[in-house]
This record gives structure tokens, C-alpha cells and sequence, in this order.
């Protein structure tokens, strides 16, 4: 019975080592998709000068996952002219995907983008973007840089954690 | 969709609140005015009236509901849709035009592009915009009708020019002309109508395509200047008829001599009182004395916007109604009749 409990421990706190640095993979993955939907957006407003709905709607398009939606959705209720300010339509609907795993800094810095977008004039908007986006590079290159490192870290604290709970209870 | 509800989503928040308590269904609109620490005023065909908080139409000021800078300044930001960036150079004109090809005048502090020794430069753009002019769009489909026997020669549609003063349906007449025209009838076959649609009031282009009824014949080119619009639009698309709105400047009659020469019909609408008027104006004298138009048609806002005054012919022979008669300007202020 020891044994069991001591193996599923083991387990548990592996599997949990193994979670945290899939959550770092995934954040990882998901700025990555984020910056895409990004350039993307940046091509439609300074190239095709694309109203704010018309350019997140077709990077939204092009790009796809849970930021495409974002983006379609914000798109989608700017279009629809109910009266509430871009700003807000943003800060909803980036709340609706804030299931994802990213972290507090990285929805700050995507609300902060809905609020100053569409402000003045194109090279604002350039400045604004390249602002964002230069932050998105930074985070995925402290990301990608400790990648390896930390997800070995999660991996062996789990199972170690898991040896020493183990022993602490027997 | 209602033309009330048309025109409420185009105001944000608490304007949108006022105006929805407003009586009646805005067909009869002509402009929403606001301007920053000014009453709320709309224009009902010849009367103007302000508005209080509550939406009432009233006649004292002091009930009047004051619009705010900041009012405007969301207003403006939200008519754009939050780009107003791609919208500079209808900015630097001076006007937006939006969903439903209604057109907003703006006006504020024009900012100057500075050039050395040039004394002063062109306008870059407008800032502190601080007063609104909401002209809505009205089609009309079939206003034309009764209009067009008198403008066509065996079945031809000939080359017409409309002459008003502001507001008096220069445009609305023009829009169900160019569907007539490229629509055809019983007695009449469609032609081919290039339409260069400046300030998107004709066709209210949405990504290209048009949401008023031009007609099945009917190619238009939004949002371009209208003298090189017309020179694309007849080397690419061979049009039978090009019709534009609101000429006046000598890049627009270089572009419908070329219409003329390319054997181009022209419908065209310029501001005036009469062909007395557009004489006076060196340019648009110049269409007059050569004959550019076979027609020319006199509008009034008496009794509605509209009205049929006067029709000429090519050598400004009267084709219809009276000469004495003049398009008078009687705005009530204050008078409401919603």
C-alpha cells in the first residue's frame, strides 16, 4: 500500500513539474502567435490602410487561435457600432481569453496596446505597434533563452519533490 | 434596419441617448449640427430646431442641451471607427463619410504644412475639431422618374447638369438618375454609368461596394478625386455615361472636356442658383458658353427638397417650368414640426 501511495506521489508531483513547464512552452508558443497576428495587423493598417475592424479582422483571419478570435470579435463588435469605445471593446474581449497561460504582464501590456490604438495618425500607429511588438520580442527572447533551463528545473523539482515528500511520509 | 436606427449608430453613448428619445423616424432629417459649448440642432427640411436633454424638440435655448468638446471629440473618434488615421486626407478636406453615405463636415483648427519661403503651406490636417456638420443621406428611389423624359432625346439620356444651393437634392436626384439610366426601361435600354464617387455620397461604397442602388450597369470608383477618376474610369471601364457630383474646379471641367471628346453623356451636379449664376463663375461659365451639357436642371428646397424649377435645354431654351420662379431661403429657427 506504501509502495502505491509512494509511486502515485512520485507521479503527482512529476506530472505537476511536467504542467509548469508545459505552461512556459505554451506561453512561449502563444506570444509567438501573437506577434504573427500582430505583424499582420501592422501590414493591414500601414500598407493597406485598414480601418482598426477591417485590419484585426482580416489578421484575425490569417492568423487563427484564440488571439485570431480576439481579434475577429473585437472586429466584429466595432463593426457593429453599439456605442462602446474601442478601448472597452478590447479590455472585454481580452478578458474572455484570459484562460490562456499567460502571464499578469503579458495581458497588461496586450490591454495597454487596445488602449492606444487607433490613436492620431498612421505613424502613430506604427510607433504603437513597433512599441508592442518590441516588448513581445523581449518576452519571447527571455522566454526562449531560460526555456531549457527552467523546464528541466520544473521537471526535476517535481520529481524530487515527490522523492522527498515520499520519504518525509514514510 | 429603420433610418432612425441608421442614423443613432452612427452617434456614440449619450448622444445616441438623446437623439433615440427624439419623436419621429429621422426620414425627414437633413443635418444633425454640433458644435463644442453649442445647442444640439437639427435641420428638418426648412427648419432647424435644438434639442433638450430629454431628446424634446424645443424652442428655448436655455432648455437646450449644450454639446461638449469632449463630446465631439468621441464623436469624431467614434464616426471613424477608431481609425481615424485612414482617414487623413478626408480630414485634411474636411469631411467624413460614413456607413450609409452620410456625410460629416468638419472644422477646427486647420493645421498648415509648413514650407520655407511658400508664406503659407497646404492643410495638413485638422485638429481641435470642435464643430460636426451630420448631412444625412436620403435615397430616394424613383424621385428621378418623372424628371427623366424630360432629359433624354429619342430614348438618349443626354448630358445633364443640376444646379442648386446646398440641401436642395442635388445628390439624392442624381443617385436614382444614374439607376434609371443604368437600369433601362419600357422605352429606354440600360446604359453603362461610370461613377466617380468622390466623397462615397452616391454610391456609399463599404469595401467597394456600393449600398445604395446605382443601378446594374453601373461601375464606381469611391473615394477618388473626381477629374482623375473620371480619366480612369473612361480609359478602363468604357463607360456610356460618367456621373460625378459636385464639380467646380478646372481640373474637373479638363477631365469632362475629355468625357465630351471620348462621346462620354455626362450627369454632373455644381452649386448654384441658376445658369445666370454659374456664368458669373469663370470656369463653370466656360461649360455654359461651349455647350457641354444638353441639359440643365434648376433645383429648389420649396415646398420639399428637390423641387423641380426649372429645366433647360442646350441653348438654355426652357424645357419646363418658370423662369421668374427663384428658390427662396426661409429657415424658421425654432419652428418644430416633428
Amino acid at each position: 500500500m506504501k509502495a502505491v501511495g509512494a509511486v502515485c506521489l512520485i507521479l503527482g508531483a512529476s506530472g505537476f513539474g511536467w504542467h509548469l513547464a508545459s505552461l512556459w512552452k505554451q506561453r512561449l508558443a502563444l506570444l509567438g502567435s501573437l506577434r504573427q497576428l500582430v505583424y499582420f495587423l501592422k501590414g493591414e493598417i500601414l500598407y493597406s490602410h485598414a480601418t482598426l475592424a477591417e485590419g484585426l479582422s482580416q489578421a484575425g483571419r490569417k492568423g487563427g487561435g484564440p488571439f485570431g478570435e480576439l481579434f475577429l470579435e473585437a472586429a466584429r463588435r466595432l463593426e457593429q457600432r453599439d456605442g462602446t469605445p474601442f478601448s472597452q471593446i478590447w479590455q472585454e474581449e481580452a478578458g474572455k481569453v484570459k484562460n490562456l497561460p499567460l502571464a499578469k504582464e503579458d495581458w497588461e501590456k496586450l490591454e495597454a496596446l487596445g488602449s492606444s490604438l487607433g490613436y492620431l495618425d498612421i505613424s502613430m500607429q506604427e510607433r504603437t505597434i513597433l512599441l508592442y511588438l518590441e516588448q513581445l520580442d523581449e518576452t519571447i527572447r527571455f522566454l526562449k533563452e531560460h526555456s531549457r533551463e527552467r523546464c528541466r528545473l520544473y521537471m526535476s523539482l517535481g520529481v524530487m519533490g515527490g522523492l522527498f515528500l515520499t520519504i518525509a511520509l514514510l | 434596419m429603420d433610418k432612425k436606427e441608421e442614423i443613432l449608430r452612427l452617434f456614440p453613448g449619450k448622444l445616441r441617448e438623446i437623439l433615440g428619445q427624439v419623436p419621429g423616424n429621422f426620414e425627414d432629417i437633413q443635418e444633425i449640427r454640433l458644435r463644442a459649448g453649442r445647442p444640439l440642432l437639427l435641420v428638418k427640411g426648412n427648419e432647424e430646431f435644438f434639442l433638450s436633454l430629454s431628446g424634446k424638440p424645443v424652442t428655448a435655448i436655455d432648455r437646450a442641451v449644450s454639446i461638449t468638446a469632449s463630446q465631439i471629440r468621441e464623436t469624431v473618434e467614434y464616426m471613424g471607427s477608431y481609425s481615424l488615421y485612414a482617414f487623413e486626407e478626408e480630414v485634411r478636406r474636411g469631411f467624413l463619410t460614413l456607413q450609409g453615405g452620410h456625410r460629416v463636415g468638419l472644422a477646427g483648427q486647420a493645421v498648415l504644412e509648413s514650407r520655407p519661403g511658400a508664406g503659407y503651406g497646404q492643410i495638413k490636417t485638422l485638429k481641435y475639431i470642435s464643430f460636426l456638420n451630420v448631412r444625412i443621406a436620403h435615397e430616394k428611389k424613383g424621385c428621378a422618374s418623372k424628371l427623366l423624359p424630360l432629359l433624354q432625346d429619342s430614348g438618349k439620356i443626354q448630358s445633364t447638369l443640376f444646379i442648386s444651393p446646398p440641401r436642395c437634392g442635388k445628390t439624392t436626384i442624381l443617385r436614382d438618375l444614374i439607376r434609371l439610366v443604368s437600369d433601362g426601361g419600357p422605352s429606354f435600354s440600360g446604359m453603362t454609368v461610370g461613377v466617380v464617387d468622390e466623397r462615397s455620397e452616391l454610391g456609399a461604397c463599404c469595401q467597394g461596394i456600393p449600398q445604395n442602388d446605382l443601378g446594374m450597369r453601373t461601375d464606381v470608383l469611391d473615394c477618388c478625386p473626381k477629374a482623375d477618376g473620371m480619366m480612369m474610369l473612361i480609359k478602363t471601364m468604357a463607360p456610356q455615361v460618367v456621373a460625378v457630383d459636385e464639380i467646380g474646379s478646372e481640373e474637373d471641367f479638363r477631365a469632362i472636356e475629355y468625357a465630351r471628346s471620348c462621346g462620354c453623356r455626362l450627369l454632373a451636379t455644381v452649386h448654384g442658383d441658376s445658369i445666370e449664376d454659374l456664368k458669373e463663375k469663370p470656369i463653370l461659365k466656360r461649360l455654359v458658353e461651349e455647350k457641354t451639357f444638353s441639359r440643365y436642371v434648376v433645383l429648389g428646397n420649396l415646398p420639399l427638397p428637390g423641387t423641380v424649377l426649372q429645366v433647360y435645354g442646350r441653348d438654355q431654351s426652357l424645357l419646363y417650368g418658370n423662369p421668374a420662379e427663384k428658390r427662396t431661403e426661409k429657415r424658421l429657427a425654432g419652428r418644430i414640426s416633428l
